[in-house]
């Protein structure tokens, strides 16, 4: 199976326009547009990586109407495969989700070579974009039409963050709400779609195969429980941003996999989730916890997350490489206080 | 080759771990202050995201391994935490 890419990076001059800007009058291919146009649509994301001045450019793609399209655009005179990574880092997003476009032979080449992670297509292939299968999802989701403009809250996030003296200042003045509820049939497409692009903060404790995950998902399976998470903040709202599925028995709860969008990283998110399902089995009269992870080589960061939360591995690993982790609910783990629960 | 004392090491880790927080984590031009003994996951530094991307720039640093039974919060929830647990690794290695 192809991986589902998540963002294109464009290249400017006969890639997203005919002719070259600094030179003269431009024109947007009209395949081009489309493409653009319709990925946003299904939630792929797009930026910018060029070679040449910054605000001519800017100038054509604002008149152009095509601006708001593009996230972190790289537009000045450093090598491409630089300008890659740092969009890479910006909008947190793994090489090999990243698809890269250009005219110019020598920069496809050029990134392959250093970037080997990212795709590379040429220019003119860009009308057949909307066909390629790694930029279909099964599913275009409420999060994914508006997934450009999570990015965008992100970024003035990080404006306001500067102003802040320290950082835990800053994330009480974001004012988190998160909330955790059963998951209804209406969640079903969100919830597939985060156990499926979730690398990193994904504990893939066991594959469920879609039938199965659809008969858990409809209320059937009997002594399983989906929660999904809701977070908003100051900057507005993020969504369904997490889904753990719980298998419930009467002396114990056993988390059969949690994933969270890497949208929400780096603001205790994940811990928020975890605490407050343990707080809830404590105050069920729970008294111990499993949890199931399997290292996939991507997602050790939940592993630390159980670790961290007191959990221990237990002897027992499953054939698949599953292991088994334990915590005894003496006292349920703390959520980060500047995340308010709702 | 010279022998490093304890305290120089220490000290030595210690610049490494703060310039690596207040170069990822502090705002730039803030008097920043941190305790040595602050929890570093209660203050909203290091969720579980950052600290494995601290790990990994500390393993490359200091030229270590971390092993993942060792990602525990009594080694890594404060400066000073971390700080023991590189130096009892450290220890331990040039035995």
């Amino acid at each position: 199976m192809s991986q589902l890419k998540k963002c294109i990076v464009w290249d400017l001059d006969n890639t997203l326009w005919d002719g070259v800007y600094l030179e003269g009058d431009v024109t947007v291919r009209p395949g081009a547009r489309q493409a653009v146009e319709e990925l946003d649509r299904r939630g792929i994301l797009h930026s910018i990586a060029s070679r040449g001045e910054e605000k001519p450019a800017l100038d054509v793609l604002r008149t152009t109407g095509l601006l708001d399209f593009f996230l972190v655009p790289r537009i000045n005179w450093e090598p491409k495969p630089k300008n890659i990574l740092a969009i890479s880092a910006e909008l947190r997003l793994a090489l090999d989700s990243m698809i890269f476009i250009d005219d110019d032979l020598f920069e496809l080449e050029q990134v392959a070579y250093m970037l080997p992670e990212v795709m590379t297509i040429e220019a003119d292939l860009a009308p057949q974009l909307v066909d390629h299968r790694c930029l279909l999802p099964d599913r275009v989701t409420e999060e994914a039409r508006h997934r450009r403009h999570f990015y965008i809250a992100e970024e003035q996030r990080r404006q306001a963050e500067r102003t802040y003296p320290n950082r835990e200042a800053f994330l009480k003045s974001c004012s988190m709400n998160l909330r955790l509820r059963p998951m209804a049939a209406r969640d079903s497409p969100r919830v597939l779609e985060l156990i499926s692009r979730t690398h990193q903060l994904n504990t893939v404790g066991r594959v469920f195969a879609q039938d199965e995950l659809l008969e858990i998902l409809s209320g059937t399976g009997g002594r399983w429980f989906v929660t999904v998470a809701e977070l908003t903040d100051r900057f507005g709202s993020y969504g369904t941003v997490g889904t753990a599925i719980v298998e419930r028995t009467d002396s114990s709860w056993k988390l059969y996999l949690l994933a969270v969008t890497c949208r929400v990283l780096g603001r205790g998110v994940e811990r928020a989730i975890l605490a407050t399902l343990l707080q809830e089995a404590s105050r069920n009269g729970i008294s111990h916890a499993e949890a199931l992870y399997r290292d996939t080589g991507k997602n050790r960061t939940m592993l630390a997350l159980y670790q961290m939360m007191g959990f221990r591995k237990c002897d027992a690993l499953h054939e698949d490489g599953t292991a088994v982790f334990s915590l005894t609910l003496d006292r349920a783990p703390a959520k980060p206080n500047w995340i308010v629960m709702s | 080759m010279w022998k490093m004392n304890t305290a120089d090491v220490k000290q030595e880790i210690e610049e490494t771990l703060w310039n690596y927080i207040r170069d990822n984590y502090l705002p730039r031009n803030a008097e920043a202050k941190l305790g040595g003994n602050e929890n570093l996951f209660d203050n909203g530094i290091l969720d579980s995201a950052g600290l494995i991307a601290f790990v990994v720039y500390l393993e490359k640093k200091f030229g270590m391994s971390i092993p993942d039974e060792d990602l525990l919060p009594e080694n890594f929830s404060s400066l000073e935490s971390i700080t023991s647990y590189i130096l009892r690794k450290k220890g331990s290695a040039s035995m």
